[in-house]
């Protein structure tokens, strides 16, 4: 008696607490939706959202600016770090010896939990100098953000990406070679083409990271509002600029409203993104 | 004419570990051996030191000479790339490429850089013919190759490694994990392919060894303990240990 | 052995190449902050007019807020992982749970710090503090803690389950005395990657913790974390020796995220091992 009363007050446990999970995540959703209703209701919303022009003083709540820098800066980074972390997955999981492989996928998973702000640190100290005394200007830049989220990603690439090469059957690499293969073509024709469902997830997952990545930008990107005008001018992202106007505008304000719409953006390419990379391991 | 393919004193250690020892064994061209032995007695590991393959393990340690015709494989002159064309291997679960079936017979030769339309059809076609495919799978051609079955899949890898036109054949353990109507498909396969190339194969089933091979060697803790003729070996083993194996007696 | 490896050669070359940058981003750090690294700093508070100081409100308030919000969403999380996993007998991938959990664990950090600053602070009335960090680590942090307990409770054979229920165990006796033990190395490798995790965010905590500390602690009163004042420091910061200061702090957080992932390490290879 004692037991089914207990077996379902498990179930009732279980099932409340997903319940509120599920609230929980749609409010999340809800509220930044919610939120930007105000914007995204008023005339002509679309075009005044696209516009190129930030002002608050004016009353312009254009995020194009924003949006391009998240685009710019996280494309960029993925194209300087995707050939790093292809190189280094291919040197973990087909040139260390055995015994060594797990240790340096244990070093690059070690790695992927450095935090961003330590990154951020680190493009202050070396990249902003470098890119000042190359491009001239300040050096805060979204050629600057773009490094620091590449040496960011890199680490997690390279443990995605190698996870996706070991993950392909050993006896695929035995056929071939037992057929003539040489290494290279072996792992040209064999290896990335088999692995590349879950290579292709590991690039969505580290243009996730990218995107919703907010310190190691915000602290080299110089934080200027108005639209970029070359890799070397300073910028802002949806999320850095998310960051430094939170606590400036308060709810029920315009500027509340645009950093919503901001947000939405954000929630809204995550979802893709997750929906993209879903449809990619179903496929394999 | 296939060649025949000899071992001189061949040994082969993993690391500190030795798993075949002086194996000094020929198999005559265009003939089928088949080695039989309890598992781990290193049959397996002889396959892969008659291509090189079992280079690719690291730690891998091989002494002794193999001679296909009268090449010594493991001088430093041979091309690996080259022999390995010259001897096919299948192996015991068929691991066809997840391409599609006309994509896995095409590439070995596409890998020596044969890319005429017309003539990869006409390699892949010949070389399933003769695995024995071609009429399940003719018109079939851009599939899958993973949707074919588990025997389909077997010949399919053996219509791969016949592309790239071998003269030696080796096979580990070809029907291991497929059901008996398939399996009987590849022995005749096997019997058919025989005078064409020389084909060692790796068999724990004694009934397959009795039934398609030529002579029969077997191994034993990584050394080679008789070799004969395949009637003689199951009806009059000179070794003790051989005749107890066969009659299921063997606890080593 | 090395025929044909051309491509495998140059990648390694490459990939020596980008690990030697990320060598000289840590040496850098070491040497830069080691020697800031002393008793008095970890155990002193910061003192920006003076320049200096040191970051024991910081580790502080790091431990109560990471842990407070470990301690919360781990139960929470792994509830909810059981009803997928147990109840529901599978966990439906594409399901509305996991649907949710996709998309709620993909929401950037500094999102989910905008939101808790509008409820907590705006409407309820919170101050910015440790209870509001806290809190915006938590909302970060449960969907975190149902994969988790979602790929630990997956990896348990179904066997075991089925063994036991045929034995005649209710659901809640298996979950408890079969499934959870067998689980429990992943969970713990699972909660030491999330503490890490937690421990290095930023984002979020500058929106809703802020970015001092009060001479008073309290769970109410400002809360900034070791990763905050990196940034507070070396993007605010007044002091002279911002630099040597930051590279400290940063040396010590991520001491402190190798020695959590060392040691949740350690004790589930201990587990699984006590286990197998």
């Amino acid at each position: 008696m004692r037991e089914r009363w207990r077996e379902m007050m498990m179930t009732r446990l279980t099932w409340a607490l997903s319940g509120a999970f599920v609230i929980m995540g749609l409010g999340l959703m809800a509220s930044v939706l919610v939120g930007s209703w105000p914007i995204l209701m008023a005339p002509h919303s679309l075009g005044r959202l696209l516009s190129p022009l930030w002002d608050p003083l004016q009353g312009q709540w254009g995020i194009l600016p924003f949006i391009v820098g998240s685009s710019v800066v996280t494309l960029l980074a993925l194209c300087l770090a995707v050939p790093f972390a292809l190189a280094s997955a291919i040197s973990v999981s087909r040139m260390l010896p055995p015994v060594v492989r797990p240790h340096a996928t244990r070093v690059l998973a070690a790695l992927t939990a450095i935090p961003s702000v330590v990154f951020g640190w680190w493009g202050l100290q070396m990249v902003v100098p470098v890119v000042r005394n190359l491009g001239g200007g300040s050096g805060f830049s979204l050629l600057a953000a773009a490094i620091v989220l590449a040496v960011m990603l890199w680490p997690t690439l390279s443990f995605l990406f190698a996870e996706a090469l070991q993950s392909v059957s050993p006896s695929y690499v035995d056929a071939s070679l037992a057929l003539g293969a040489t290494p290279d073509q072996t792992l040209v024709r064999i290896l990335i083409p088999c692995a590349m469902p879950q290579l292709i997830n590991a690039f969505l997952v580290a243009v996730a990271r990218g995107l919703g990545e907010t310190m190691a930008v915000q602290m080299v990107i110089g934080g200027q509002v108005a639209m970029p005008q070359g890799l070397l001018s300073p910028g802002a992202t949806l999320t850095t600029q998310l960051l430094t106007d939170a606590a400036l505008y308060p709810p029920g304000t315009r500027g509340h409203a645009a950093l919503d719409v901001m947000a939405l953006a954000l929630v809204a390419a995550m979802a893709i993104l997750v929906r993209i990379s879903a449809r990619w391991r179903v496929g394999t | 004419m296939a060649p025949n393919i000899r071992t001189e004193s061949l040994t082969v250690s993993y690391r500190r570990t030795v798993v075949l020892r002086q194996i000094s064994l020929e198999a005559v061209g265009g003939e089928v051996l088949a080695l039989i032995g309890p598992s781990g007695c290193g049959k397996s590991t002889f396959l892969r030191a008659l291509n090189r393959l079992v280079e690719e393990t690291p730690g891998a340690h091989v002494t002794g000479r193999v001679f296909l015709g009268e090449m010594n494989i493991y001088s430093s002159a041979v091309d690996v790339t080259e022999l390995r064309r010259r001897v096919g291997m299948v192996f015991q679960a068929p691991n066809p490429f997840p391409f599609s079936i006309f994509d896995n017979v095409a590439y070995g030769p596409r890998l020596r850089g044969v890319s005429d339309a017309a003539e990869l059809r006409r390699i892949v076609e010949r070389s399933l013919q003769e695995a024995a495919l071609w009429d399940e799978v003719r018109g079939k051609l851009r599939r899958p190759a993973l949707t074919l079955s588990g025997g389909q899949q077997q010949r399919l890898c053996i219509a791969r490694a016949l592309a790239v036109r071998p003269e030696v054949l080796l096979l580990d353990e070809p029907t291991a994990a497929l059901d008996p109507v398939s399996t009987e498909k590849i022995e005749e396969l096997v019997s058919n392919l025989r005078g064409r190339y020389t084909i060692v194969m790796v068999t724990h089933n004694l009934r397959q060894a009795a039934r398609v091979s030529d002579r029969t060697a077997f191994f034993d803790d990584g050394s080679l303990v008789e070799v004969g003729l395949t009637r003689q070996i199951f009806t009059a083993p000179r070794d003790p240990r051989t005749e107890q194996y066969l009659t299921g007696r063997y606890f080593p | 052995m090395n025929q044909g490896r051309v491509l495998h050669w140059f990648a390694l070359l490459v990939a020596l190449g980008a690990a030697i940058v990320f060598l000289g981003l840590l040496t850098d750090t070491i040497r830069e902050g080691l020697p800031h690294l002393t008793w008095q700093f970890l155990t002193t508070a910061p003192d920006e007019r003076r320049g200096g100081g040191g970051i024991a409100p910081e580790i502080v308030n790091t431990v109560v807020m990471v842990g407070g919000a470990l301690l919360v969403t781990a139960p929470l999380g792994l509830v909810v992982a059981i009803y997928q996993a147990e109840w529901q007998g599978r966990v439906h991938d594409g399901g509305v749970i996991d649907q949710v959990r996709a998309t709620w664990l993909s929401v950037p950090s500094v999102v989910v710090g905008f939101i808790v600053y509008r409820v907590a602070v705006a409407w309820w009335h919170w101050p910015l503090s440790l209870a509001t960090g806290g809190l915006a680590l938590a909302v970060m942090n449960w969907p975190v803690m149902v994969t988790v307990s979602i790929s630990a409770l997956k990896r348990v054979p179904h066997a075991y389950r089925e063994a036991s229920l045929a034995l005649g165990a209710t659901r809640f006796d298996t979950v408890r005395r079969v499934v959870l033990p067998a689980a429990l190395a992943e969970l713990i490798d699972g909660w030491g990657w999330a503490l890490a995790r937690l421990a290095g965010e930023s984002a979020a905590l500058i929106i809703t913790a802020g970015i001092n500390v009060s001479a008073h602690w309290s769970v109410w009163g400002p809360g900034e974390t070791l990763a905050v004042y990196i940034w507070y420091v070396r993007t605010e910061g007044v002091g002279a020796d911002a630099g040597g200061v930051a590279a400290a702090t940063a040396l010590t957080l991520m001491m402190f995220i190798a020695v959590t992932l060392w040691l949740s390490g350690r004790l589930a290879d201990w587990r699984r091992r006590a286990g197998h």
